[in-house]
């Protein structure tokens, strides 16, 4: 750790004048004949590598070492609910065990909630060296505060030296307020994941709207805490044999006792927003009747995906004007997007260009959506789609 | 009701670029604007003052620059804005970040409660609400859709999760981040902002803490580093699939798996 | 008419086959344009690719005398695209490539398929604007030519005319030629440009455009300013014009209409609280710039029966205000059965007048006449909404409707249509309005350029 110096001596007004340039967020002004650094600081150093040589130095602080070896374990916080674990945490257990490999780490998960038998169980079928549980009635159902202080008890028992939450609602808000409490590192959202020798995690995320990675570490702080979204890394195939001990945990009733009060769950209404949804399956003119709908809703159904359309279907009474996507319509930003005979007019894509994966099928191989997809199918909508349908169908069996 | 509402300057795009030579963020020409996430808190705080009387404070943390954002607050209808600003600051992290706010926040004075935006534009952490809340002692609600009411000492909120919704109760003080489109920020106010004109914005330093350890704050006071920062590599090159209808489904099908979807 | 299947295989000698669609193979779409109201298919559809290609199709039909009509990207609301007497119909989408920028000149050469959204777009890319901005932005180029369209901006920078320095076109006897140029001034002999401007497809082919750019205003910030009366928000448009500030655009707005692009949208607008709004727009090169406009206009509003006046001076402020805006006309589509529209332009100083009267209108004859539009250039933009009406009464009603407001338009010295065209729909309210003598001319017109009026038959004036 450290902190930007200045050396006053040796500032001149053309010399200020330069530094003020360098720096990117202008923090650096010249007042009364002194160069100063103001708040607007974000410590690029770019004043020390770039500047005058000498005028501005970075000066490293003596800072205590902790003892990384006191800190031991990857653990990963298995999300439960209702007697469910939350699928992200068997692929945040198979990175685990990658993680914890090099250093011969073991691969803790934690579980929290009321009735674990089962679930306990389960997560042995993953590769774990031990199970953590917290099985109480005042637990069964998750609230942030009372969450935080298991979390809180099992760092302080267990001292894992990362901590993994699945990046779920409930685990972005539970997970910085544990790492608030030991004042430690949290890097949300972290798409690689590297474990250094010395017990250091490389974490790697995404910044500005995934148009900047960061490459993030936690040098002298235990636990690293860490939270990966839903579905970015594999899981690991259950194992027949199981694995690992189980250690149950006792806390306090005062510490499980919630300061939130649950009233009521309350399903979520279910409004056509398609600009609001993770998957669309889009049809458009290439469809040639009203019935063949019911063979693309039956797709749609399958992906959990809403359906939409472009503007001719909207003409023809097809669908709600809601389900419209275009420049007339919804913008929208889906995970995936699959459109199905859709030739893609200027219209159409400038409602769904911002799409993160585009897939199109459409007859036509000079057809302009095929500029814009990412993954072009060039054939008979009514061919692919029941071949894909009885694969899915497969698929669930 | 005392609301106080955590607003942040951000850059005016996230169509930012990293500069190959230094590492560092290209920021030139790029104008600063409201996370737009706080538009939302701010709204939700406006509209319980309307209901339920009080007032409602405007803080941020950043450069001297960062005042204009606690005035758009105040034009849009907020009663105060403070800035938390001092050199000692730069280059915190998320934690040091939530840890300076909530000194700031102390210094600030006494609120029922506290409201943030669910996450920036910026730093897309969704962290410093949480941490915050943990540093100031208070429990908290993420992912807040709307305020249901607020009884006597207690506000109940209705909770975002997945795939249902909760409604809680809680006792305040407490501290709530608002999710995204929860409702329709209202516009700041030409008429507010003649009658605000001569409007000072409140600045709090590392001095007027109860806490002033530099080691705490800016650089010393965060655990993590960042080793680099580079552009995400774009991998998003078309892939062209022709040939047997009845194939294509099962291509399309070991897609759609190979993504995750199925 | 119909062809005969020589004329036909000898069009598809000219012309590559995989841009050629002939009887049942054409598309629905290209029965009617975006309103719906006038519909009729043409024998033979050509996706053209050149200037070439259209004159060698013209000679053809030149000798051949069959019509022809052009189209774009059928986004009109008058007719004007429809092939009604059958024939070729050549549509310009393929044409859609920007040929050169001339930063000397400022000016952009373009195809006319190329679609306004793409020229704004490539335009603001080079840090210019191209300043006409109509509500539809998929509408081509060519298209908005033939109309004149006007747009968003018209009070500032005025409309497509003013931005037109020189055309390409293809004469009905296929004949090619080139009107205008990159010249900034021109006073040589008639503007046969600006007589191509506007004449829907009647007189020539447009096959190139060379159009003015202006450098791209770096700020923009619109102002939202709420009413308690319709009169009081539109009351205020001349006395804003007279405080000699520029705003770019001054739209109206009535609360029910916002309303509409709500529930269409599936998205709340920022205030809606109140009878009737005013929005407004300034561009300037710097924030303070900016700020010295709306400063005069935004105060005067104030004193004088705005209640408020609201910033719209972020991407996020502006989305939310604008896409309502740009969803009016789908909104009101929405919100009926079946809808016609009244694109009247009217003196600034009138609009309160007449848009009071419009709902005189639909009190009287009890149907609903939503409206919106253009309040610093006077162009309203009426819709007459069908709702549950039966056929015989909507037709009836429509008639009565339309003709009453055209009187009206023609009582305070308007126009019939201030950007949508006449096409096929308004012909007989414009002769109602000009008189006799002026179709007389126009029909001459008409005659020197396509003396067997096979252009867009039908259209504008009435050949016979």
């Amino acid at each position: 750790m450290g902190f930007l110096k200045v050396h006053q001596e040796s500032v001149t007004p053309e010399i200020a004048e330069k530094m003020c340039e360098i720096c990117p967020f202008h923090a650096i002004s010249y007042n009364e004949g002194k160069l100063e650094i103001g708040a607007g600081c974000k410590m690029c150093k770019l004043c020390v590598k770039n500047g005058v040589s000498g005028v501005v130095t970075y000066e490293e602080e003596e800072v205590e070492e902790i003892d990384k070896s006191l800190w031991n374990g990857i653990a990963v916080f298995a999300e439960w609910e209702d007697g469910k674990i939350h699928p992200v945490v068997y692929e945040l257990l198979g990175k685990a065990r990658e993680l914890a490999k090099v250093n011969a780490h073991p691969v803790y998960a934690l579980l929290v909630g009321c009735g674990l038998e089962d679930a306990t169980e389960e997560l042995r079928h993953y590769g774990v060296d031990c199970v953590y549980c917290y099985d109480a009635e005042l637990l069964q159902e998750y609230q942030v505060d009372s969450y935080a202080n298991v979390v809180g008890d099992f760092v302080e028992k267990v001292h894992p030296s990362v901590m993994m939450f699945g990046a779920t609602v409930k685990g972005r808000s539970l997970a910085p307020r544990a790492a608030a409490r030991f004042h430690t590192g949290l890097t949300a959202d972290c798409t690689v994941l590297e474990m250094k020798d010395n017990t250091d995690l490389v974490q790697i995320r995404p910044a500005f709207g995934g148009n900047i990675m960061a490459q993030i570490i936690t040098p002298n702080s235990r636990p690293q805490f860490c939270t990966v979204r839903y579905k970015v890394f594999s899981a690991p195939k259950r194992t027949d044999e199981v694995s690992g001990h189980i250690e149950k945990m006792v806390l306090t009733e005062e510490k499980m006792q919630s300061k939130v009060q649950l009233e009521k769950k309350i399903e979520k209404p279910k409004t056509i927003d398609i600009a609001e949804a993770d998957v669309i399956v889009a049809v458009g003119r290439g469809l040639q009747s009203q019935n063949d709908l019911t063979l693309v809703q039956e797709f749609a159904d399958k992906l959990g995906a809403q359906m939409a359309c472009t503007r001719p279907l909207i003409e023809a009474g097809w669908f709600d004007p809601k389900r419209q996507i275009g420049l007339s319509g919804r913008t929208v930003k889906p995970k995936l997007i699959i459109t199905i005979g859709i030739s893609g007019s200027v219209q159409f894509v400038a409602g769904m260009k911002g799409a993160e994966c585009i897939v199109a099928i459409n007859q036509d191989k000079n057809a302009s959506i095929f500029d814009v997809a990412h993954y072009c199918f060039v054939g008979d909508l009514y061919e692919i789609l029941p071949q894909l349908l009885a694969q899915l169908k497969g698929g669930t069996k | 009701m005392k609301i106080l509402v955590c607003i942040k300057q951000v850059p005016g795009t996230t169509m930012v670029e990293v500069d190959e030579e230094t590492g560092v963020l290209k920021r030139d020409g790029v104008e600063s604007k409201m996370n737009p996430f706080d538009l939302f808190a701010i709204e939700q705080a406006l509209s319980l003052r309307e209901m339920y009387g009080g007032n409602v404070d405007v803080i941020s943390m950043g450069p001297g620059q960062a005042a204009a954002v606690l005035k758009e607050a105040v034009y849009m209808g907020a009663d105060k804005g403070i800035l938390i600003s001092d050199r000692s600051f730069a280059g915190a992290d998320v934690v040091a970040t939530s840890y300076t706010l909530s000194q700031g926040v102390q210094k600030a004075g006494q609120y029922d409660l506290i409201i943030c935006g669910k996450q920036t534009t910026d730093g897309d952490t969704a962290q410093v609400g949480p941490e915050m809340a943990e540093c100031l002692h208070m429990v908290h609600v993420a992912n807040v859709e709307q305020v249901v009411a607020v009884e006597k000492n207690d506000i109940i909120v209705l909770e975002n999760q997945e795939n249902y919704q909760r409604e809680l109760r809680l006792a305040m003080p407490c501290l709530l981040t608002i999710e995204k489109d929860a409702n329709t920020p209202r516009l700041p106010s030409y008429k507010r902002k003649l009658e605000k004109r001569e409007l000072e914005i409140e600045t709090i330093t590392l001095a007027d803490f109860a806490d002033k350890d530099k080691k705490h704050y800016g650089l010393a006071g965060s655990p993590t580093q960042v080793e680099r920062i580079f552009p995400p590599e774009k991998n998003m090159s078309s892939q062209r699939y022709e040939g047997d209808a009845s194939e294509l489904g099962n291509v399309l099908f070991g897609l759609l798996h190979e993504k995750k979807f199925v | 008419m119909s062809l005969t299947n020589e004329q036909l295989s000898f069009l598809k000698k000219i012309v590559d086959s995989s841009r050629v669609w002939i009887g049942e193979e054409i598309g629905e779409d290209y029965s009617h344009d975006e309103l719906g109201g006038v519909s009729g298919y043409p024998d033979i559809l050509i996706k053209v690719l050149s200037t070439e290609e259209i004159a060698a199709i013209m000679k053809y039909a030149y000798e051949q005398e069959i019509p022809v009509v052009v189209r774009g990207s059928g986004t009109g609301l008058v007719g004007a695209a429809v092939a009604i007497k059958g024939g070729i119909m050549l549509e310009t989408t393929m044409m859609n490539h920007i040929l050169e920028l001339d930063e000397e000149n400022l000016t952009v050469t373009v195809e006319p398929g190329v679609l306004l959204m793409e020229l704004a777009k490539y335009a603001e890319d080079h840090q210019f604007l191209y300043p006409p901005d109509p509500g539809e932005k998929s509408a081509t180029i060519g298209g908005n030519v033939s109309t004149n369209a006007g747009g968003m901006r018209a009070v500032k920078y005025g409309v497509t005319r003013d931005y037109v320095r020189g055309m390409t076109v293809v004469l009905p006897n296929g004949t090619i030629e080139h009107l205008g140029g990159k010249i900034v001034k021109n006073s040589s002999g008639y503007s046969l440009k600006d007589l191509l401007i506007g004449s829907e497809g009647t007189l020539a082919i447009i096959t190139e455009l060379i159009l003015k750019l202006v450098p791209l205003p770096e700020k923009s910030v619109s102002l939202l300013i709420p009413y308690a009366k319709m009169e009081d928000a539109i009351g205020a448009v001349p006395e804003i014009i007279r405080l000699k500030s520029s705003p770019t655009a001054i739209e109206f707005m009535e609360r029910e209409v916002i309303c509409f692009a709500e529930e269409f949208l599936g998205k709340k607008f920022p205030d809606t609280k109140n009878p009737a709004y005013l929005l407004l727009t300034f561009d300037g090169n710097s924030e303070a710039q900016v700020e010295r406009e709306y400063d005069k206009v935004a105060g005067y509003c104030l004193e004088h029966g705005a209640l408020d006046v609201f910033l719209v001076d972020t991407p996020e402020r502006k989305d939310a205000v604008w896409s309502a805006r740009g969803a009016f006309l789908e909104a009101i589509k929405a919100s009926t059965t079946e809808m016609d529209e009244c694109d009247v332009v009217v003196p600034r100083n009138r609009i309160a007048e007449f848009i009071r009267y419009t709902h005189e209108l639909a009190m009287k004859y009890d149907i609903r006449i939503p409206s919106f539009g253009h309040a610093g250039d006077g162009n309203l933009h009426i819709y007459i909404c069908r709702d549950k009406l039966d056929e015989q009464v909507w037709k009836e009603k429509l008639e009565k409707v339309f003709e009453e407001m055209y009187e009206k338009a023609a009582e305070v010295g308007g126009a019939v249509s201030g950007e949508h065209g006449i096409g096929f729909a308004k012909k007989e309210y414009l002769r109602e309005q000009i008189g006799e003598e002026q179709i007389r001319i126009m029909r001459g017109i008409k005659q020197v350029f396509d003396p067997k009026g096979l252009l867009n038959p039908g259209k504008v004036i009435s050949g016979e």
